[in-house]
């Protein structure tokens, strides 16, 4: 078997068991949310409406695709898969146990973060090829959001990248299982850069309480104001995948991963994983939206100074104690 | 003279021309409406955007005028309550009253005293779910349909429900009831009703706390909130703008107390106000009007006194009840404010003229000028704390 | 962009994605193909995302069918904001003749295979207000209609019954039954449109045309300038004074103070009034009523000597404990303007304007004299005693 077959036969297997995760990531938060507003969500569709995501994706499937007349075709067009393959990509350096990894990359974070920068393009090619005004109200505001949170991103991913010495991801997971978890210890410099990690992440995925590119209660549905059928199911997943693999990305930097007693590393990863993503929901179904200067002032006032606070820490911790 | 709100801010023009402005201006002109998730109904804002700050806003309603005043010139006066339900039908109950009152002082008609109860009790519930839902769907605004705001819309809705139920008890329907009629009421409290409606009191008190942790005492809430949309008492004034919009501008104003009606002469009302103008300090006086309505109810139960519940005039055929010639205007305070009815009679069975004083009308008239200078997701914030009721507006 | 006519009357149900065609050609799947389209129609059936077209009344309680007592997501249902990802468009509340060319238009945004459900009397059939001059007589005179939930409102467990009844309706088209509507005909005959139904064969294709080329057009209302009133005399401004409404009317030459009515002072002293009424503590706007008189009636009762005239009245109020309100008109001959008060009360804006688009009272010096309630193209003045209750208004009624 050449490498090319032996590649795309394990990546496959990664994205086929990813793709299911989010089906059922899909049913979980709507179940969840519903139970957290005193109601039962999907119940009539298979046994506990568990096939609610089945159906809605057979559904978009024979739904008329439309291209308003005024658009880009090109671009239009262009944006879903790129948004649903730029965080699929991402997946591939994330170790879900100590041997499933896609691509042990020697730059793992380096690769992940440049990677999830590339998440903002769909997006703003989707806002300005829509040719509508809440799509591109809502690029604009996606763009900007996301340049800024991509700094206190990187500086918060920085801290462990310091401290155990390498930007291998597995690497860094390695080092947590043969000391410590990096949330537990240095905890003053994990777990601020941990809450900094999850503050980031959810704002680059757009999540509430910074979910304003799509402000649905302001920008009708934002950037995809203008999509049917499977193009926008395309950017719903993307959505969800995103959360998916960047709740992995926390748990493989602060909370050591795969690594755990009793029980195999990788269920393990995915109690971790799924624990972080409940949570981002959790606090989606809670909390009320900023608005976009505020998120602003947030990110600059507040999160980019502690991030170079941390990354400062965590060479001095480096040189001074460990 | 009451005192106003500390300061009179500077008026901005709602008249600005946008060429004159700056003729090179890039602005965005956004058609907010008049089909949006965030509109409340059906209503549209121009708003000319220059990047997400507004410069100038437009408003245009219209989109449901129904033409009841029309309507009502060709109809016999006891048909009409059950076809001003449906201008606010988020407390339609209040539509027949200011209706039928006015019909009521044109004929000099005594009400009995537990009609008059039983008025102000059903008004004080309809202000417990008119304030209900409102605190949902602005949060609904605020949060977004998938998100936070859903939350706090639903648990909203869950105890509007416990009143509309009641409400149903009474009259068999869940709203546009056509409980009032000229002389008195419809229907008597049936047995038992006191023991349900304590009971649903109470359960919203106990779970008051809770939505607001999670809009009013919340951090995010505050933000969006805070200094968003200030309204000066002095333009509210002038606006005509009513109810806990104008209160929240620091004008002690309640009709309840100053023109009171209903049996509001007997039970007294304390009346909120707050001084900031803004759409924080309209949450905070509806809140704080909620818990009031939930003494008032408390209070106007354990007094309610016994007796007829309609004057039994006009007794004969009350189709054919004719008014005499003349005018008369009653306005009474509604969960919106001054909801007015101006009956002109020409001494037929039918109205020869009926206007309706909307409040949501005039306090949407205020959007020109809260708008400019804000953010488009502070448009939304605006519109919905002024707790506009399309119905209403547009008739 | 004007459609055939028989794009309008295709309910969307005979829609087939290409996808699903080739499925269906594919040699090797013609076995399954039963079972291809069973489960095909069983997501649709099972997903059917809402468009909410919520207008008024039926809007508050579609809204308690999403919320926890009813909670219509359990059978799949959820609610988009956008035409595009939806499936259902549910009519829930009157629709005025301004507002049907932008349902027209929103239904033509929805992706096939759509379907609506009409919710309440109002979208069925105008309900009483089926014959005034803004209101459209049910929303089946101008696009397909699948599902009828009656009620004024319908309770939301009658809209979880009307979407499963619309699954049902789905399920036996897509096995190529036609489904016939169950219709009265003696109800149909009560609630006869002036518009024939699209379903009708009184419909002729060039009311459908009409209909679609107005629901495309960008609305007369989009851009439209102001209305040219001549202005009026500039403001006097007097030196404001004190004193009692009563008083006040005995200084502008009016002492009798009418029972049947507010005192008609002279029309020149309106503005003086109001802006002196302001002075005295009178500072929140009630009202602004506007009266059309025909010949031979006035607010005394009939009387054959007086012409045609309006007479415009305006209430104000005072603030705090004892609130009193002061009321006055003036007359007016028809065509007379008026002065505004908005440079005294800013909510006179409004409220004139709202006089003016419904009944043709002039406000000279008026800042902004557009029509407030109608189409801004709307030519007639409709709360006048001589405009009739029922006039049809092109292509809607």
């Amino acid at each position: 078997m050449t490498d090319f077959t032996h590649g795309a036969l394990y990546g496959g297997g990664i994205i086929t068991v990813i793709m299911t995760l989010v089906a059922l990531a899909l049913w979980g938060e709507r179940k969840m949310a519903a139970r957290m507003q005193s109601r039962l969500g999907p119940t009539l569709v298979g046994p506990f409406g568990l096939l609610q995501p089945v159906a809605d994706v057979l559904k978009l499937l024979q739904k008329e695709d439309i291209v308003p007349d005024e658009a880009d075709r090109v671009l239009f067009n262009l944006a879903p898969p790129l948004g649903a393959i730029g965080a699929l990509a991402v997946a591939a350096v994330v170790p879900f146990s100590a041997s499933i990894i896609g691509a042990d990359l020697d730059a793992g974070v380096l690769y992940l973060l440049a990677i999830g920068a590339l998440g903002v393009l769909p997006v703003f090619i989707a806002g300005w090829g829509s040719n509508n005004k809440f799509a591109l109200l809502g690029a604009m505001r996606a763009i900007a959001q996301s340049v800024s949170y991509e700094v206190p991103l990187v500086l918060a991913a920085l801290v462990p990248v310091i401290l155990t010495g390498t930007m291998k991801v597995s690497a860094i997971v390695e080092y947590q299982a043969q000391h410590h978890w990096l949330i537990a210890w240095p905890f003053f410099l994990g777990v601020p850069a941990f809450v900094l990690f999850m503050l980031a992440m959810l704002a680059e995925s757009n999540r509430i309480p910074f979910d304003i590119p799509e402000a649905e209660s302001e920008l009708v549905a934002g950037i995809t104001t203008e999509y049917t059928g499977m193009k926008f199911a395309l950017f719903y997943m993307a959505e969800y995948l995103h959360t998916l693999i960047a709740s992995a990305v926390a748990a493989a930097l602060f909370l050591g991963g795969w690594d755990g007693p009793f029980a195999p590393g990788l269920h393990w990863m995915a109690a971790k994983t799924l624990g972080l993503f409940a949570f981002v929901y959790w606090v989606r179904w809670t909390l009320l939206r900023f608005r976009s200067d505020q998120l602003m002032a947030l990110c600059w006032r507040w999160l980019v100074p502690t991030g170079v606070a941390l990354v400062l820490g965590a060479a001095l911790w480096v040189v001074f104690v460990g | 003279m009451t005192p106003l709100a500390a300061t009179v801010r500077p008026r901005v023009n709602p008249y600005l021309s946008i060429d004159a402005l700056d003729p090179e201006a890039e602005l965005m002109l956004l058609h907010f409406g008049p089909q949006h998730p965030s509109t409340h109904g059906v209503f549209r804002m121009d708003l000319f955007l220059d990047g997400e700050r507004i410069v100038k806003a437009v408003p245009h309603c219209g989109y449901l005028h129904r033409a009841v005043e029309k309507l009502c010139e060709k109809l016999a006066y006891v048909q009409l309550p059950p076809i001003v339900d449906k201008n606010d039908y988020v407390a339609p109950m209040t539509n027949e009253q200011a209706l039928v009152m006015a019909f009521e002082a044109m004929l000099k008609l005594e009400v009995p005293r537990r009609a008059r109860w039983m008025r102000a009790l059903f008004a004080e519930l309809q202000r417990v779910a008119s304030h209900l839902l409102w605190l949902g769907t602005f949060s609904l605004d605020l949060g977004g349909a998938l998100g936070g705001g859903s939350t706090v819309f639903i648990y909203c809705f869950r105890e509007r429900e416990l009143v509309l139920d009641l409400f149903e008890a009474v009259t068999g329907a869940r709203f546009h009831y056509n409980t009032h009629s000229i002389g008195g009421n419809r229907h008597d409290l049936p047995a038992g009703w006191g023991a349900k409606v304590k009971a649903a009191l109470d359960t919203i008190e106990a779970r008051l706390p809770e939505y607001l942790a999670m809009t009013l005492h919340n951090h995010l809430f505050e933000q969006r909130t805070r200094g968003v949309g200030v309204l000066d008492g002095e333009l509210a004034l002038e606006l005509g703008v009513t109810g806990p919009n104008l209160r929240a501008s620091g004008v002690d104003h309640d009709l309840r107390r100053d023109a009171p009606f209903h049996a509001y002469d007997e039970v007294k009302v304390n009346v909120a106000t707050a001084r900031g103008g803004d759409c924080y300090a309209r949450t905070e006086v509806r809140v704080a009007e909620l818990v009031e309505s939930l003494r008032l109810c408390r209070a106007l139960l354990d007094g309610m006194p016994e007796g007829p519940i309609n004057s039994g005039k006009p007794t004969k055929l009350p189709v054919q009840t004719k008014l005499p010639a003349g005018q008369q205007y009653v306005g009474i305070e509604t969960p919106r404010g001054e909801l007015g009815t101006w009956v002109i009679a020409d001494g037929s069975q039918h109205p020869y003229r009926l206007k309706l004083r909307p409040p949501s009308l005039h306090a949407l008239s205020a959007l020109p000028y809260l708008l400019p200078g804000q953010t488009v997701s502070d448009a939304i914030a605006i519109l919905g704390s002024l707790d506009p009721i399309m119905g209403e507006v547009d008739r | 962009m004007a459609m055939s006519p028989q794009r309008t009357v295709d309910t969307g149900a005979n829609f087939r994605h290409p996808l699903y065609q080739v499925l269906l050609e594919t040699p090797g799947l013609t076995v399954g193909t039963a079972a291809l389209d069973d489960l095909l129609t069983w997501g649709l059936t099972n997903a059917m995302w809402i468009f909410p077209m919520a207008t008024s009344c039926c809007g508050i309680e579609f809204m308690a069918t999403a919320a926890s007592r009813v909670d219509i997501d359990r059978m799949g249902v959820i609610v988009r904001a956008t035409p595009r990802q939806a499936d259902v468009m549910v009519v829930a509340g009157t629709i005025t003749t301004k507002m049907a060319p932008r349902v027209l238009k929103l239904w033509e945004q929805m992706p096939e295979p759509k379907w609506c459900v009409a919710m309440g009397s109002c979208a069925i059939s105008g309900d009483f207000y089926r014959n005034l001059y803004s209101v459209v007589p049910g929303v089946d005179t101008f696009m397909p209609v699948d599902v009828y939930v009656p009620g004024c409102p319908p309770n939301p467990e009658a809209l979880m019954h009307g979407m499963l009844r619309l699954q049902e309706k789905i399920q036996r088209q897509r096995r190529g039954e036609v489904v016939v509507p169950e219709v009265n005909p003696g109800l149909m005959k009560v609630t006869q449109p002036s518009v024939p139904r699209l379903t009708e064969p009184t419909r002729s294709p060039e009311q459908t045309l009409a209909q679609e080329r107005a629901s495309d057009n960008p609305t007369a209302d989009e851009e439209s300038a102001p209305l040219e009133v001549a202005a009026g005399p500039a403001p006097q401004v007097a030196p404001l004074v004190g004193g009692d409404f009563a008083a006040l009317l005995a200084e502008l030459g009016v002492t009798e103070l009418p029972a049947d009515g507010p005192p008609v002072i002279p029309l020149a002293q309106h503005l003086e009034l109001a802006r002196r009424l302001k002075a005295l503590g009178y500072r929140q706007l009630v009202t602004m009523v506007a009266t059309h008189w025909l010949a031979g009636k006035g607010r005394k009762g009939a009387d054959p000597a007086e012409p045609e005239h309006f007479e415009l009245t305006t209430a104000v109020r005072t603030i705090g404990p004892g609130s009193k309100v002061a009321a006055w008109s003036v007359r007016l001959a028809p065509d007379e303007p008026v002065l505004t008060l908005s440079g005294v009360f800013a909510g006179a804006d409004w409220q004139e304007r709202e006089q003016f688009d419904l009944l043709g009272v002039r406000f000279a010096g008026h800042p902004d004299l557009r029509r407030l309630m109608q189409t801004e193209n709307a030519t007639t003045f409709p709360l006048r005693r001589d405009f009739p209750a029922d006039a049809p208004a092109p292509p809607w009624r």
